[in-house]
């Protein structure tokens, strides 16, 4: 499960990574609706490598990709198999007693797949190369005209911010709570369903108490330097939209022009 | 003469539905540039005078000024610019995802223009030597280097007073001296004033002046020679005292003519050895 890639973030200096997450943010949000402008060879070809182009200009290894997008290829291979035996158009290609294989089906479940594929790669590629922390400030920063009406934009970010900053502080203190409830005799591997669930609760019920304790602690600790909400704050971490980004947004949609012309 | 940085005239304060006051009648002072030690048993109300320093808490009667500037509603942002506090557990004050988005938090709330913020968070992360770690998330960093981290956030405000309200306690004996010395520098380099509440003895016997807590009340105050000679008082109120004053009142006891209680090891060996060298 650790080779899992979805959603982790590689370091990196690439220009995919030096880009302003919000024209990222922007390319993704868009491309998932472009990718349905293909519908012929030649579209899906073009998607394929505006695709691979992006995983070369993100420089992340392919085989790096690949090996952690395994668990989709399950999904994607499913998908394919799916199409393939269900449509049942075009010429007949193949045929084992019930069993028939047509034209049409061997194109839609390589279409299918393959824009399938795209897709998670295109998404995948914008966490690869963005900290969880550029993608916060990346969609406050596109959100931030929905203050105009009274959305809680700037309060959203922070919550999210703060979440991530104490992930790994809390996942310490999981294990710690953990450690010491064996200590104590709990058994969190094994046992009947009921035995389980007094465990998770012997490990829940510390937790969220420290958790409260930590909110409040929290809370008086900004409040003591200063905190008093969005209005009027300035921000440290700058974002920048560089010709980059503009090129990107650009190539975008001339993807999109593209495919419009070539889709059949 | 020096200012007075800190003044508090018969302040009470009870928090909502509690029947006693956690703070009863409290009145003290804090010179410029002076470093003051509160010290007290559990729940003796030192936290809550720390919140009541920079109106996290609002006390229900009596004034507080921060170099003559009354605390009320109107000074309160003001205030608590000028007055940093550094809380007991470090992580649970670290808001940023990065050492230099913590540092610069208190900027970004009190709307400090960025190229302005970038200066002085730079200049704060390297009054308290943590230049190495601008990038570093807070899981990474030691209790010791978090606690830095959130002194050169007050730092970054340009403060007169920081509060340590047992900002050591959870700290290592290597993390508890680099966050001590690391006060001590800065007070030499830049004129602060240090209040700092502390079970820690040899933070007691640093300090220029002490004030004794005793449920919500002062009990009493003095330089840490004269506390100490409290001796007895002390216990009675739950307190310790540093090794070096039990033995040697111990050793007085035992009929050693010794001078002085003694705060130091050092003081302590010099006229041991010297009354040694004298029988
Ligand atoms: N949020 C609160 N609500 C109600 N009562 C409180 C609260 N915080 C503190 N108290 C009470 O106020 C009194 C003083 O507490 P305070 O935290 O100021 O003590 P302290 O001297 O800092 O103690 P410690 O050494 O344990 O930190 C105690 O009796 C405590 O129970
Ligand atoms: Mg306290």
């Amino acid at each position: 499960m650790n080779s899992m890639i979805i959603g982790k973030y590689v370091p990196g200096t690439s220009i995919v990574h030096r880009m302003d997450p919000r024209s990222k943010l922007i390319m993704v949000f868009f491309y998932v609706f472009i990718v349905f402008l293909a519908n012929n060879v030649e579209t899906y070809a073009v998607l394929m490598i505006f695709t691979f182009s992006l995983i070369l200009l993100s420089r992340i290894p392919l085989s790096f990709i690949i090996r952690g997008l395994k668990p989709i290829f399950l999904v994607i291979l499913f998908t394919f198999l799916l199409h393939l035996f269900m449509t049942k158009e075009g010429e007949l290609l193949y045929r084992l007693g019930w069993f028939e294989i047509y034209e049409q089906g061997v194109k839609q479940g390589v279409f299918i797949s393959l824009r399938f594929l795209s897709l998670i790669i295109v998404t995948t590629l914008l966490t690869l190369t963005t900290t969880p922390i550029e993608v916060t400030d990346g969609v406050e920063s596109l959100l931030s005209p929905l203050k105009k009406f009274n959305m809680p934009i700037h309060e959203l970010a922070l919550m999210m911010s703060i979440s991530l900053r104490f992930i790994p502080t809390l996942m310490e203190e999981t294990d710690k709570i953990m450690k010491a409830q064996t200590a104590r005799g709990v058994d969190f591997s094994g046992g009947s369903f009921q035995e389980r669930i007094k465990a998770i609760v012997s490990l829940l019920v510390p937790l969220f108490i420290n958790s409260f304790k930590r909110a409040e602690e929290l809370a008086t600790a900004m409040e003591a330097r200063g905190y008093r909400g969005g209005e009027g704050r300035t921000k440290f971490r700058l974002l920048t939209w560089k010709t980059a980004d503009t090129a990107l947004i650009v190539s975008l949609i001339l993807l999109a022009i593209i495919l419009f012309i070539l889709r059949s | 003469m020096r200012e007075i940085a800190v003044s508090v005239e018969n302040v009470s304060f009870k928090y909502p539905n509690e029947a006693n006051y956690a703070v009863k009648n409290v009145s003290f002072y804090v010179q410029e540039g002076e470093w003051l030690a509160i010290v007290g048993h559990n729940g003796s109300g030192k936290s809550t005078i720390a919140k009541l320093l920079n109106g996290l808490l609002r006390p229900e009667s009596g004034v507080i000024k921060i170099f003559s500037t009354e605390l009320n509603e109107t000074t309160i942002w003001e205030i608590r610019k000028r007055v940093g506090m550094v809380f007991q557990n470090p992580d649970n004050q670290f808001v940023g995802t990065t050492v230099q988005d913590d540092v610069a938090f208190g900027l970004e709330n009190n709307g400090v223009p960025r190229d302005e913020m970038v200066e002085r968070v730079d200049e704060a992360i390297r009054l308290v030597k943590m230049e190495e770690f601008l990038e570093q998330e807070p899981h990474h960093l030691s209790g010791g280097q978090k606690q830095r981290v959130a002194i050169a956030g007050i730092i970054a405000l340009q403060p007169d007073i920081i509060i340590l309200d047992e900002a050591t306690s959870m700290l290592d004996p290597k993390g508890r001296n680099e966050v001590l010395e690391t006060v001590r520098d800065l007070k030499k380099k830049q004129k602060i004033t240090v209040i700092s509440i502390t079970h820690d003895l040899e933070e007691v016997v640093k300090a220029d002046r002490v004030i004794v807590m005793n449920k919500g009340e002062v009990l009493t105050q003095g330089t840490p020679e004269e506390i100490f000679l409290l001796g007895e008082q002390l216990e009675k109120i739950g307190l310790d005292l540093p090794f070096t004053v039990k033995l040697s009142n111990e050793l007085k006891g035992a009929g050693f003519p010794l001078t002085t209680d003694h705060l130091t090891a050092e003081g302590l060996v010099e006229e041991l050895w010297t009354l040694y060298s004298k029988m």
